[in-house]
């Protein structure tokens, strides 16, 4: 690690970050991993699980940089630390096989990451929800609006890719396309909320 | 009428900024007015907020596990033998030295990596657990012991006498005359006596107790090598049998057995070998029940030391009627000996048992009327020390 890399304090790596610099990322990724995958093998988990639990964790911190709305009262890795513990935490009470106290080596900090992680689950239900729709959507709509969402993909390259004779067709039918898995969302996702 | 795609399709312009200026004005003017179609809006804004940020949730995911392979990656080159051929020199740092880690040691370290701290604490218990048991068992041998609390076992531990010895050789060298070779003193001594002219002995149990090898030794520095016959731990008793060859017999005890009890107030003495030279105490016999109204056993006061175990107690008459056991530690020369009725119960139920060996007690007895010092002349040939090597 980080040979012939810049190192990035705290600030920079929020900064680079937010501008979507991908190798700061990684660096991030890299610094705070051996801590997370000590803690969670130290507490009865497996290598697998350590990489699970810190990926998770790393994106709620990501999402939150990039909207924005991150107030770090700490250190990144304080913030990192805290979100995997509460999410390896609740692995483990789904697993039924926790029965006693974390063995902590880093100390535990209020750090607001639990408010965080309420939103983050909030927002994994919500993508659930977006997942199954897009399942039962059903073809041609859901290529086409993966395409253009998830796969950033042009208007005009996915014109040629479905055979629309113009871009204008093309762009109908996704909006056809977005009625119908508006309904199956919102359906969906009101039926979980009651 | 427009259709929802319709209006989607207005909102996307809108929101893309493509929408002419009047149209645009329209429009805001509308949502300001039609809270139907603001929700609608705001529906559309879900939506694809949800699609967009999904989208976005997904190539993080992949971007991440990129990363993660990468180190994977990196991590199996460091493991793997290649990168210790290839040398990595080049950037600077010294090679780490690479480990070869086979599928099982793998899992041998996963499973040490999770259980370490339980493990520990099962060592720490099993190690606990030994030591409890070994000194929990020497507690119970101590127990054991006739030694009771506030009791002591007259036995003597040499090594405080070779001690002084080795200071008496350095005075002596310092004269300038050479030293005698030291002899192996043995670990403990004690005393002993004859039981019967033909090499039985009696001692007392705690002076044997744990003995390797016994060594008898009388007043003329003979020595003959013993062997346990038979002990008795309740009544402190042991019966030796001289196992030499060149051993001739004692000649004829000039004391007998007392198969009774003593009355109190009788006049009682002992010969022993607290020191290495034969030593005469007396007393009188001032209790028929010995440490904590233990009936095997006299109290005399006979003040008596270590080394002292296992003598002879006569009275005046010269019949034997104890062997000296030990003392009370926190009452003033409040010594005990067995009663001799439990020796000669033990040398009967012997005797009747083994049908070979027959133990020819004395009879007659040479010691009455005779003043104490002719006594003492006569019988000091047949009191012995007895040492143990363990």
């Amino acid at each position: 690690m980080g040979k012939g890399q810049p190192s990035y304090t705290d600030e920079e790596f929020v900064a680079a970050i937010r501008r979507g610099d991908d190798r700061a990322l990684a660096q991030l990724y890299r610094l705070h991993f051996p801590m997370i995958s000590h803690y969670v093998l130290q507490n009865s988990g497996t290598d697998d699980e350590a990489k699970d639990v810190y990926q998770e964790g790393v994106m709620v911190f990501y999402e939150k940089v990039r909207d924005g709305s991150l107030e770090l009262s700490c250190q990144i890795k304080t913030y990192l630390y805290a979100v995997c513990r509460r999410l390896w935490l609740k692995r483990l009470t789904e697993k039924t096989r926790f029965g006693g106290r974390l063995d902590d080596h880093e100390p535990y900090l209020e750090t607001g990451a639990e408010a965080d992680l309420e939103l983050a689950e909030e927002r994994d239900r919500r993508f659930a929800t977006m997942a199954e729709a897009l399942e039962r959507i059903g073809e041609p709509c859901r290529s086409l609006l993966e395409g253009f969402y998830l796969l950033d993909k042009s208007m005009q390259q996915l014109t040629a890719e479905f055979g629309y004779t113009n871009a204008d067709n093309a762009k109908n039918q996704k909006y056809k396309c977005l009625v119908r898995l508006k309904k199956l969302f919102f359906n969906q996702y009101q039926e979980f909320e009651t | 009428m427009k259709t929802e795609a319709d209006y989607y399709a207005l909102f996307d312009a809108y929101r893309s900024g493509e929408l002419a200026a009047p149209q645009r004005t329209d429009l805001e003017r509308r949502l300001a007015m039609d809270p139907d179609l603001a929700r609608r809006l705001s529906d559309y804004e879900t939506l694809t907020g949800t699609l967009t940020a999904y989208g976005q949730r997904l190539a993080l995911r992949r971007k991440l596990n990129a990363i993660q392979a990468d180190m994977d990656a990196e991590q199996a080159v460091r493991l793997s033998p290649a990168e210790r051929m290839a040398p990595a020199f080049s950037s600077g740092e010294a090679p780490r030295p690479a480990l070869r880690i086979s599928r099982t040691e793998e899992k041998l370290r996963q499973f040490w990596g999770s259980h370490r701290a339980t493990m520990m604490v099962a060592a720490s218990v099993a190690v606990m657990a030994v030591f409890a048991t070994l000194l929990g068992m020497e507690w119970w041998k101590a127990r054991q012991q006739p030694s009771l609390y506030g009791y002591a076992t007259l036995r003597r531990e040499v090594d405080r006498i070779k001690r002084t010895q080795r200071v008496m050789n350095k005075a002596i060298n310092q004269i300038g005359t050479p030293a005698t070779p030291a002899v192996n003193q043995g670990k403990f001594s004690g005393t002993g006596f004859a039981l019967t002219a033909d090499g039985y002995l009696v001692t007392s149990y705690h002076v044997i107790q744990g003995a390797d090898s016994l060594l008898i030794e009388s007043r003329d520095r003979q020595r003959f090598r013993a062997e346990p016959v038979f002990t008795d731990v309740a009544h402190d008793l042991a019966i030796l049998h001289i196992k030499d060859k060149s051993f001739k017999g004692f000649g004829r005890l000039p004391y007998s057995f007392k198969r009774g009890q003593s009355e109190l107030g009788e006049r009682v003495y002992t010969l022993g070998y607290p020191r290495e030279d034969l030593v005469f105490n007396d007393g009188s016999l001032s209790a028929r029940s010995g440490f904590e109204g233990d009936t095997g056993f006299y109290q005399i006061s006979i003040p008596v030391n270590p080394g002292n175990s296992g003598g002879p107690l006569l009275d005046d008459r010269g019949n034997l009627i104890g062997i000296i056991s030990g003392r009370q530690m926190d009452v003033q020369s409040a010594a005990f000996a067995t009663k001799s009725s439990y020796l000669m119960r033990l040398v009967d139920s012997l005797s009747a048992a083994r049908t070979g060996q027959a133990y020819n007690l004395p009879r007659a007895n040479q010691l009455a009327g005779t003043s104490r010092p002719q006594q003492i002349r006569k019988l000091r040939d047949y009191v012995f020390v007895v040492k143990v090597y363990e």
